[in-house]
């Protein structure tokens, strides 16, 4: 009986070894569990098959093979676009519109802050954890707001976690957010060019060609980046439905994160949600290729300066006082 | 002697090549910007939301062209006031603090401080009076307080202060004064923040 087993079992061992033994179908087999095995541990929790519709199934395993954004052609932007929308109707039960608008011409965004104005309420923070679906479990937030101590100017110094009456006597408060260097650091440190800088100037991230390595997080001097450890748990209700490939689309849980100037609404031609949302106007946001602009104006006739200017990153944000 | 033409010969070379890397690092892409005067016609942009909030063409020029801001009548609850306030004084028993009494006035407290007819007119209530005595539409309310608040005032109409509505494309809509700060009490008042930080990872 037991001979008999192993006997069959020997039988098997040769039957693989000898009618697999093409090399080519070998690599070809191994390579496409590797695949399945990698897409299985960056997409953390794939539900099991049974649960998971075959259209589901095949949705997700060619989004595993799309390219790298900016290689794509627009057919194949349109695809994956159609793909993840899909996606999130079957999965989450959303009807979400992702866009893969590209940059306007002779646009390059600038940014400038009011250390002035600004009296810590915060709105400019709840505004864009609600427009970017940031993960409201771990408390995610791509701005922070330092109350500072008159005569210092480094946000390092200041106080990022008040929570009291604002605004204090005597206290300035000073916002940070990813700057959108000229000359960002974060890119050169990606090890898979997950991260560039588009032509009007927005440093955006590709969601799924990051590996989540956190390089690029070590490298920012601003503490711009944000890494997400998990799923990012928004109530259904409050997801914004409008979505960009490179900005607040729901992303895939161990990716990295950051501020993209809203670009689904400013490729658009709005003001990003902490600009709307800013009760006291502390936000100047705008072109800085026209000599019209708000922007522009405030760099001419303010006084403006920018944090860790001698690192040579050139940010597009500004600090300004009245 | 030779020895020291060599040295102060290296000594020039180095530092005309210091002087060189020092010009080179000063030309940045900020003096691109600044370099950039080409019109850009902002217009042209196509926009996802149009501002559908009403508003009235400015009486200013926002370098050199047109803009507009937010109108405010719609918003005053009473308006018209001459409904009341009519040629007659009005007479009503108690009529100041049934009507206007939410008003808490806290504008100009630093000094003596304003009292009503300071900004309106005295006759024609439908209207605001400046100081040297022309009368102001209340969607105009920026030129009334810019006679005391010019600073603020040339900082909006640059940009600088306040903010434009919902777009930075298209036609320039801007926030007016009195779309943010109640002209009886303009100071914000104290509160607590809208949301909190936790520390990063």
């Amino acid at each position: 009986m037991s001979s008999e087993k192993s006997d069959s079992k020997k039988k098997g061992c040769a039957s693989f070894l000898d009618e697999k033994s093409s090399r080519r179908a070998f690599l070809k087999g191994l390579s496409i569990a590797a695949a399945a095995g990698s897409a299985a541990l960056t997409t953390g929790c794939i539900p099991p098959a049974a649960a998971m519709g075959s259209e589901e199934l095949q949705l997700r395993w060619q989004e595993f093979f799309k390219k790298n954004y900016r290689l794509m052609t627009q057919e194949e932007k349109d695809a994956t676009v159609a793909r993840l929308e899909r996606l999130a109707k079957l999965h989450n039960n959303l009807d979400v519109q992702v866009s893969s608008e590209p940059p306007l011409e002779n646009v390059l965004y600038g940014y400038a802050f009011n250390i002035t104005r600004c009296e810590g309420f915060m709105e400019c923070v709840a505004a864009c954890v609600k427009e970017n679906n940031l993960d409201r479990k771990t408390h995610t937030q791509y701005i922070r707001i330092f109350e500072m101590e008159p005569g210092q100017l480094d946000p390092g110094t200041g106080d990022g976690q008040y929570f009291h009456e604002v605004p204090v006597e005597n206290k300035f408060y000073m916002g940070t957010q990813c700057f959108h260097c000229e000359n960002a650091p974060c890119t050169k440190a990606c090890p898979t060019r997950a991260t560039w800088r588009e032509p009007d100037g927005i440093v955006v991230v590709d969601y799924d060609w990051c590996i989540g390595c956190r390089y690029c997080q070590a490298a920012c001097p601003y503490y711009g980046r944000r890494f997400n450890w998990g799923q990012a748990e928004v109530p259904p209700e409050e997801v914004t439905t409008r979505q960009h490939y490179l900005g607040n689309r729901l992303r895939p849980k161990g990716k990295m994160e950051k501020c993209t100037f809203c670009i689904q609404r400013t490729r658009k031609g709005r003001l990003p949600a902490c600009v709307e949302a800013c009760p006291t106007g502390a936000r100047v946001f705008g072109n800085l290729l026209d000599p019209e602009s708000e922007i522009r104006w405030v760099l001419k006739n303010k006084k403006v300066f920018r944090w860790k200017e001698e690192l040579g990153t050139d940010p597009k944000f500004w600090y300004f006082i009245d | 002697m030779t020895k020291l033409y060599t040295i102060c010969f290296l000594l020039l070379i180095m530092a005309f090549g210091f002087l060189t890397d020092a010009a080179a690092s000063e030309s940045s892409f900020v003096d691109e910007i600044k370099n950039t005067n080409e019109r850009f016609d902002t217009r042209a942009v196509p926009l996802a939301r149009q501002v559908t909030e009403e508003s009235v063409l400015a009486m200013e020029e926002y370098q050199g062209g047109s803009f507009r801001v937010l109108a405010r009548k719609k918003s005053i609850e009473r308006y018209r006031c001459s409904r009341c306030h009519t040629g007659k004084p009005v007479t009503a028993a108690q009529g100041l603090e049934l009507t206007h009494g939410n008003i808490a006035l806290a504008h100009g407290t630093e000094g003596p401080g304003l009292t009503c007819i300071d900004c309106h007119h005295a006759q024609e209530r439908d209207y605001l009076e400046d100081k040297k005595g022309r009368k102001i539409d209340f969607d105009h309310s920026y030129q009334l307080c810019g006679q005391c608040h010019f600073r603020q005032k040339r900082d909006w109409l640059g940009g600088a202060h306040g903010k434009r509505v919902s777009n930075w494309a298209g036609e320039r809509v801007v926030y007016n004064c009195t779309s943010c700060h109640n002209p009886h009490s303009p100071r914000f008042a104290k509160r607590f923040p809208a949301t909190y930080s936790v520390p990063l990872d």
